[in-house]
């Protein structure tokens, strides 16, 4: 683990420096580091370099000046012992003369040669005379004592065209002193070889004497003799002839020289060579600033050049993150669609469960409660179509925000579509909480909604299971939620249930019903059954009743008691009824065509049939595509359906009564409907529920009231059916009450298609037959 | 006042000296010579020629000299000198007076002079003439 994190921190670290803002000041620091190191290592390189070269051309110029001195020193002493020579052998005056006839002496312009007797007299010269005489200079006394040459001394201060006086003694024959014969050079002679080209304006080159005294020195034009130096300190110390000259202060004008001198053998005379210092290394100096200059300017561009680069990738690496973070919103744009509705904004049906398994999951670690309520609007569906879409949206978006409105930051409010919504209250410590949301949940909305400038009031409906009483899983508790709502709607809506067992068992059988129902049409799960109406004079089937029977693959046949009011709820019964029409009529044609007699054939209808605005349409549709008689077409209407809505049911029942097809009441006597208004209603005929025969026969009170009602068919001119007669007395009471026609198990059970054409084929071959099975013509009865 | 007198006497004749033009001679055999010639070899840049000089500080001298060259009398010795001290020369030699610089001239064919012009003759040959 070590190692690994070691390596990913050095990767981190390393990763970092490739970031330009680390990156190209590094580079840039690394750079000038570089520009600086080389230019201050080559300027003191060429620093050195230049004082070691002037150190060694100090030395060299003093072997070159020591060599010329020599030469002219030597010159000097051979004309002084050659006029010596002269003098002492020929003993004579004009010695000088001779010689310079001869062409011996050094030339003129340079050198001036006397000859000085014994009382310092000048006796001959080759120059211009001075004074006449020497006797009281103090190289003349000298030479007296002495027989060397003597050199003498210029006073101190700047030197023009004084001269060096170079002399030696003149002896008799028999050696007494005899005079001086003395060579005078001009002092700048001896610096007539100073070099400016070598040695600048501030070099020096010199002659001193060994008592330290300095005969000539010439610094550029400027030439001055009589400083007094330290004779000890200007010899180098060493001996060796190539050691490098060190660098001194002159003592005479302060100028740092590198300067040597050395002693010129046989005279009592040195040299002195010496390169000032600050000139020397100027040109280096100059270079010096010039790399210096370079380097800075380098530097600047360095700088400059990293700057713009850096900026340069700094604004490609913004960039960079900006298309990043673009690519990464719209990838949080696409999640959170995916995981949004987007009318609401709240999370949708995969956001939901997602977030409701983690809850579940939490909630079973820390052994807490939670809450799914689901809540479905209850007359949206209403709105959506008289308002418009626009409407139901707005409404859907402002139920949401009071739904979040009030419900806790931990709680969630998801939209699972339509008009579903659903609340996840991960806390909770018992039910009674989730019923206290729930009943604020619905006092919130059925607040009013202002729609496109009207007020409207909706209720809603919510159904809740809670975790983990009502399910363990994601799955079972959304289901069981939906199912709870359900029967909140079940119970009449604007009301909250909490999820039961028992509900659960309805509500699931209803459930399968209604996705069966649905699939019921197309899989051709339906059946018809008929039931005969006998005529109660004659016995013979006077027509027939339609009934629907479902053959559910699993459940068996199915009656319509169970299924229909699931149809009605759903609306699955306007193509179901559509269905049962059409099968009907082409039934009916069919028998007709086969020769059996034209029987009436009749055929229920519910409310939302009836309320069906295509109704008239579809059944005008159905009797030209059957080719079927409307005559002997019957709906049956329920009483309770008739009565609803009085105006409304003429204008629909006049429209079917037009299309010539018959009218029933179904179910007569339970309405409570008055003689008056089923006056106004264009009826063919009344059928009395079966609850008046149940308990009629054999008491009284029931007997006058179906007579009653008999009569008041009777009354209105209509045909009156007697329905569901079971019994023997059942049947023999109504036909003495005068009924037109009998319907019931006591006669015929329902029966499918085939088996009721052969009881037609029958009654058609052996009435006696039929009426023998009714019972009704038998006359012992 | 002795020393001012022959002073003056002497800047007058200077004066007349200065009045007579001057003449670069050489031996009638030589070939001729330019003046670049002539001043190389009186200032020591070249020993192609063998130059006489008259008396250092004579009138001829320094008239010569600051016509020919236009250097005073300071700069040829410091020239000299400093060629002399050196060792890559020897000055011209010195000669007493024109009649000697002839003399030599007229014996050496290598041998370059200056004199008066009124002093010309046939022994020489007038090679440049300074006014």
């Amino acid at each position: 683990m070590n190692a690994r994190s070691w390596r990913e921190t050095l990767h981190r670290r390393v990763g970092r420096i490739t970031e330009p803002q680390i990156l190209f000041p590094l580079i840039a620091a690394a750079l000038l580091i570089a520009v600086w190191t080389a230019t201050l290592g080559v300027v003191r390189l060429k620093d050195a370099e230049a004082e070691h070269d002037a150190a060694l051309l100090s030395r060299e110029l003093l072997g070159t000046y020591e060599a010329q001195v020599v030469r002219v020193l030597r010159e000097i002493d051979q004309t002084l012992n050659l006029v010596k020579f002269w003098h002492e052998r020929n003993a004579a005056h004009g010695a000088l003369s001779e010689l310079k006839n001869r062409g011996l002496l050094p030339p003129d312009l340079v050198f001036s040669v006397s000859i000085a007797d014994r009382d310092g007299a000048i006796a001959e010269s080759t120059g211009p005379v001075g004074t006449g005489s020497v006797a009281d200079q103090d190289d003349f006394r000298k030479q007296r004592d002495a027989g060397t040459v003597l050199v003498g001394q210029l006073p101190q201060g700047p030197t023009g065209d004084r001269k060096l006086l170079f002399s030696k003694r003149l002896n008799t024959p028999k050696g007494d002193f005899d005079g001086v014969v003395m060579v005078a050079v001009d002092a700048a002679f001896f610096v007539s070889g100073y070099d400016a080209s070598k040695l600048g304006e501030h070099g020096v080159l010199g002659i001193l004497g060994t008592d330290g005294v300095v005969r000539v020195r010439r610094s550029g034009e400027s030439m001055f003799s009589g400083d007094v130096v330290d004779y000890a300190s200007v010899l180098p110390k060493s001996d060796e002839a190539d050691a490098v000259p060190p660098l001194s202060r002159s003592s005479w004008d302060g100028v740092w020289r590198w300067s040597t001198a050395r002693e010129i053998y046989g005279f009592p005379l040195a040299i002195l060579v010496g390169l000032a210092q600050e000139e020397q290394l100027a040109t280096v100096r100059k270079d010096a600033l010039g790399y210096l200059s370079w380097a800075a300017a380098g530097s600047v561009g360095i700088i400059l050049l990293m700057a713009v680069l850096g900026r340069m990738s700094w604004q490609l690496a913004q960039s960079r993150l900006r298309e990043s973070e673009s690519r990464l919103e719209h990838a949080r744009r696409i999640e959170y669609l995916a995981y949004h509705d987007g009318l609401t904004g709240l999370p949708n049906r995969s956001m939901f469960s997602k977030l409701l398994t983690q809850r579940i999951s939490e909630a079973r670690r820390y052994n807490k409660q939670l809450a799914v309520a689901f809540l479905d609007l209850d007359r949206f569906k209403q709105i959506n179509d008289t308002l418009g879409h626009e409407a139901g949206d707005q409404l859907l978006i402002d139920v949401a925000a009071r739904l979040e409105g009030c419900v806790r930051d931990s709680d969630t409010v998801a939209r699972l579509g339509g008009d579903e919504f659903v609340v996840l209250l991960p806390e909770m410590d018992d039910g009674k909480q989730a019923s206290i949301v729930a009943q604020k949940i619905l006092s919130v909305i059925g607040k009013a909604f202002t729609l496109i400038g009207h007020e409207f009031r909706v209720t809603a409906s919510i159904g809740i299971s809670l975790y983990p009483h009502d399910g363990d899983d994601e799955q079972t508790l959304t289901k069981n939620a939906d199912i709870a709502m359900y029967q909140a709607k079940a119970e009449g809506k604007n009301t909250f249930q909490f999820y039961s067992e028992k509900l659960n068992a309805n509500t699931l059988e209803r459930l399968t019903l209604e996705s069966s129902l649905r699939h019921a049409l197309e899989r051709n799960e339906f059946r018809l059954y008929y039931q005969a109406k006998r005529d109660i004079r004659s016995g013979g089937i006077a027509g027939m009743e339609a009934l629907l029977r479902w053959e559910h693959p699993d459940l068996g046949t199915v009656t319509p008691g169970q299924f229909i009011p699931v149809a009605e709820d759903t609306g699955l019964i306007v193509p179901i009824g559509k269905w049962v029409l059409k099968t009907a009529c082409m039934q009916s044609v069919a028998w007709q065509n086969e020769g059996l007699p034209p029987l009436s054939v009749a055929v229920n209808m519910t409310a939302r049939q009836f309320s069906d605005e295509y109704l008239l349409q579809d059944l005008a549709a159905i009797l030209k595509d059957t080719g079927m008689n409307p005559q002997l077409l019957e709906i049956e209407l329920s009483e309770a359906l008739l009565i609803h809505d009085v105006e409304t049911t003429l204008r629909i029942l006049t429209g079917i009564k037009s299309l010539g097809i018959r009218i029933a009441v179904d179910d007569f006597g339970t309405g409570y409907s008055s003689l008056a208004t089923l006056q106004r209603f264009p009826l063919d005929t009344v059928k009395i529920d079966r609850s008046f025969l149940g308990e009629f026969i054999g008491r009284s009170e029931d007997s006058v009231l179906a007579d009653a009602i008999i009569a008041m068919g009777k009354s209105l001119s209509l045909t009156v059916i007697a329905q569901g007669v079971e019994t023997k007395e059942q049947a023999e009471f109504l036909r003495t009450h005068a009924c037109d026609e009998l319907q019931g198990f006591y006669f015929n059970r329902p029966l499918p298609a085939y088996q009721f054409a052969q009881l037609m084929r029958a009654q058609t071959a052996d009435i006696s037959y039929i009426g023998t099975r009714a019972g009704l013509l038998n006359p012992e009865l | 006042m002795k020393a001012t007198a022959l002073s003056l006497l002497f800047a007058l004749f200077a004066a007349h000296v200065h009045a007579e033009d001057i003449v670069v001679i050489v031996n009638p055999t030589a070939k001729p010579v330019s003046k670049e010639q002539i001043v190389d070899a009186y200032l020591g840049r070249s020993a192609e020629l063998m130059p006489v000089d008259q008396t250092v500080g004579s009138a001829i001298y320094t008239e010569f000299y600051k016509k020919a060259t236009g250097r005073d009398v300071a700069q040829i010795k410091a020239i000299w000198s400093r060629i002399l001290f050196t060792g890559r020369g020897q000055p011209p030699k010195q000669l007493p007076d024109s009649a000697a610089v002839k003399k030599i001239v007229a014996a050496n064919p290598n041998a370059v002079g200056y004199i008066e012009k009124s002093a010309v003759d046939a022994t020489v040959k007038v090679v440049l003439p300074l006014d």
